[in-house]
């Protein structure tokens, strides 16, 4: 059921955006936004989001920076099996705890690796809830 | 490749595209000979046999005996005329099988090129109005060859309705059919057997006037509940049935034929022919009692005759939006007389609606003409870096309280409406041969002379001339650039009613951002008298 949506998005982003190009009031944009939930969140979660951000991007709403929120378990045994053999892998998304000092001071402009080390800072008293921010860099990371 | 040569590419491709669009998909007008030779064919491999019964107290025997004559079909002879009816708005011919075999609606505005009124019963499929097949096998045989007897050769309907009486002598039974003919196009049938044998009657095979792929052409069939049902053409499995319908239909793009009974409801039954074209029947008994209207699919005309008949009129997926914009747009016409000034009106109602929205977007727009600076500075410092830079800018517009995005929900919202009015345009038949003005003598196809698409793209050249733009990337500034040269290609073969809605929509925003930039000058001029 994801796929489809995803294909859908990808199509949308590459021809019919044109239309009304640089329309949204948002960053990320409304389908970019879609698809990173649609990528990462559960169906129906990631579904309800992006309907409610697509009917608050007019007008009558602010907009600004609007970034996806997860719930990751993120298990650091999971997480550092992947880097067991020190093999290069790339970013595909940015977690960022959900708390707002923390957001912000990264959104103004701290580098990667000053947030990773606050990360594991604040790890724990983040409950488990996260901003998504995709890496558009295809970096690898060692 | 460079982005230069792909634009090229692409455009090249769209038109190519277009072109093989039209000579593939749109059916070309046959020479006579191709025609008729269509016509044999068709009629030699008709097979006349029942639809099957799947209800389970009749199953075993139907089939076999269904069976028996899909191995012998019954070939379809040229048929006598034994009844001429005349209406003040249609001429029917009963043939000597009891069937509508001919049905002229005579509206002057329906007339095709060379004068002719529209046929509405197809000459082409063998399936008539009114055609009775019996379960039996050999009956059904015996039904083809037996002629009808009328009881009046010529029948006038002149005020309110005429009855018209047909009998046929088949060897086991008697079929009285009587018609009651209306002058708005409908009819009451009464078919009544001397004897309980199984048969069906069929409103007809789907009209064949306006047979394209650009609208529904097939069965539809309305539930008691509302719900509608729709088999199209070539989409036909075969023996499956609907209980408790009140409509039984077989339409084409602007045409109909149907049985309707609001108060007891019907068992339709849908087969196939070799060709998948789903057939109507619905059930037959002793003394049934039905309705019928065959013509145009005009709104007041089926709405006289009952409201729920109007959902014959379909406009495919958005219907439910389509629907209210086709009686807005007719509630207009009823007031200004003329279709092409309803869609200008209906496009500055839309307009109006949306103003509040629109405006707030602009005034911040201008707002942010004081800024460009800053933006200019952002965009050098983050050039290889489009998503950085388009998140500095939202910070930037947050910063300063203005958002000069109109917002992806308006965007989106344009979409549904574009295609409502394209599917009224299409598929209703008041909209057929509408014209507008000058050279625009019908709304329902494409410019002849170019004229509206290049208006079109040019309009939508100036609007992007006057609208304040911030393009993050220098591809998608080209490709805006070319947007109004593709749109004009898009548009050339669209109805001119919807280019001329997309044109007008254009001219609307142009005189709106002249209008805000007139406010933003005086109130600039203001201040500086003020200081």
């Amino acid at each position: 059921m994801k796929r489809p949506i995803l294909i859908f998005l990808k199509i949308y982003q590459k021809f019919f955006t044109l239309i009304g190009y640089g329309s949204c009031r948002y960053y990320p944009t409304c389908s970019e936004y879609a698809k990173w939930q649609f990528e990462e969140n559960s169906f129906f979660k990631a579904l309800y989001h992006s309907t409610k951000r697509i009917l608050t991007c007019n007008q009558l709403f602010d907009g600004g920076i609007d970034y996806p929120i997860v719930k990751k378990n993120l298990n650091c045994n999971r997480v550092c099996a992947c880097n067991k053999d020190k093999k290069l892998f790339f970013v595909k998304f940015y977690l960022v705890p959900h708390d707002r000092l923390l957001a912000q001071s990264f959104l103004q402009g701290s580098d990667r690796s000053e947030y990773l080390s606050q990360k594991k800072g604040l790890g724990k008293k983040s409950n488990n809830t996260y901003y998504l921010i995709k890496s558009f860099k295809k970096e690898n990371i060692d | 490749m460079s982005s230069q040569a792909r634009m090229v590419l692409a455009l090249v491709l769209s038109f190519v595209f277009f072109i093989a669009y039209e000579y593939f998909m749109v059916p070309q007008k046959s020479p006579y000979t191709a025609q008729t030779k269509e016509i044999n064919q068709t009629n030699s491999s008709t097979n006349v046999a029942a639809p099957v019964h799947t209800s389970a107290a009749t199953a075993a025997p139907q089939d076999a005996s269904v069976a028996a004559t899909q191995q012998a079909p019954v070939v379809v002879k040229a048929h006598e005329v034994i009844t001429v009816v005349n209406g003040k708005k249609f001429r029917a011919e009963i043939d000597t099988l009891g069937r509508i075999a001919k049905y002229e609606v005579l509206i002057e505005r329906f007339k095709d090129k060379d004068g002719n009124y529209p046929n509405v019963v197809s000459d082409k499929y063998a399936l008539k109005p009114l055609e009775i097949r019996f379960s039996d096998a050999a009956l059904n045989t015996e039904a083809f060859d037996v002629a009808y007897k009328a009881d009046s050769a010529a029948l006038s309907v002149i005020e309110g309705n005429e009855v018209l009486t047909l009998t046929q002598k088949l060897s086991t039974t008697t079929v009285t059919k009587k018609i009651t003919f209306h002058n708005d196009g409908s009819y009451k049938l009464n078919v009544s057997l001397t004897q309980d044998i199984p048969y069906f009657i069929s409103p007809g095979f789907r009209p064949d006037q306006k047979a394209d792929m650009y609208a529904f052409k097939g069965a539809l069939i309305r539930k008691a509940e509302g719900n509608i049902e729709k088999i199209s053409d070539g989409d036909a499995v075969g023996n499956e049935v609907f209980h408790g319908a009140n409509i039984a239909s077989a339409n084409d793009r602007y045409y109909t034929t149907s049985f309707y009974d609001f108060d007891n409801s019907m068992s339709v039954f849908i087969s196939k022919d070799v060709e998948e074209n789903p057939l109507v029947f619905i059930k037959g008994s002793t003394n049934l009692t039905t309705n019928g209207y065959i013509g145009a699919k005009e709104f007041d005309t089926m709405k006289a005759i009952d409201p729920r008949l109007t959902d014959v009129i379909e406009y495919g997926f958005f219907t439910f939006l389509a629907k209210p914009v086709f009686l807005l747009l007719k509630y207009i016409h009823s007031i200004v007389g003329n279709w092409g000034w309803a869609i200008i009106i209906i496009t500055l109602l839309i307009r109006l609606v949306l103003y509040p929205l629109t405006f707030k977007g602009m005034v911040s727009m201008n707002k942010l003409k004081a800024l460009s600076p800053k933006i200019k500075e952002l965009q050098k410092q983050h050039k290889g870096d489009p998503q950085k830079m388009n998140a500095k800018m939202m910070e930037l517009y947050k910063k300063h309280g203005a958002n000069p995005m109109g917002g992806c929900l308006p965007m989106i919202m344009q979409i549904p409406v574009f295609f409502s009015i394209y599917r009224v345009l299409l598929n209703a038949v008041e909209l057929k041969h509408a014209p507008w003005t000058g050279w625009i003598h019908d709304l329902a196809v494409m410019d002849p002379y170019y004229v509206l698409p290049v208006l079109m793209g040019a309009s939508m050249f100036w609007q992007q001339r006057i609208t304040p733009t911030n393009f993050t990337d220098p591809m998608q500034e080209k490709i805006m650039k070319f947007l109004p040269l593709i749109f004009t290609f898009f548009f050339v073969t669209f109805p001119a009613g919807l280019t001329l809605y997309w044109f007008i929509n254009n001219l609307f925003s142009v005189a709106q951002q002249y209008y805000v930039n007139s406010i933003f000058a005086k109130q600039d001029k203001v201040k500086a008298e003020v200081s």
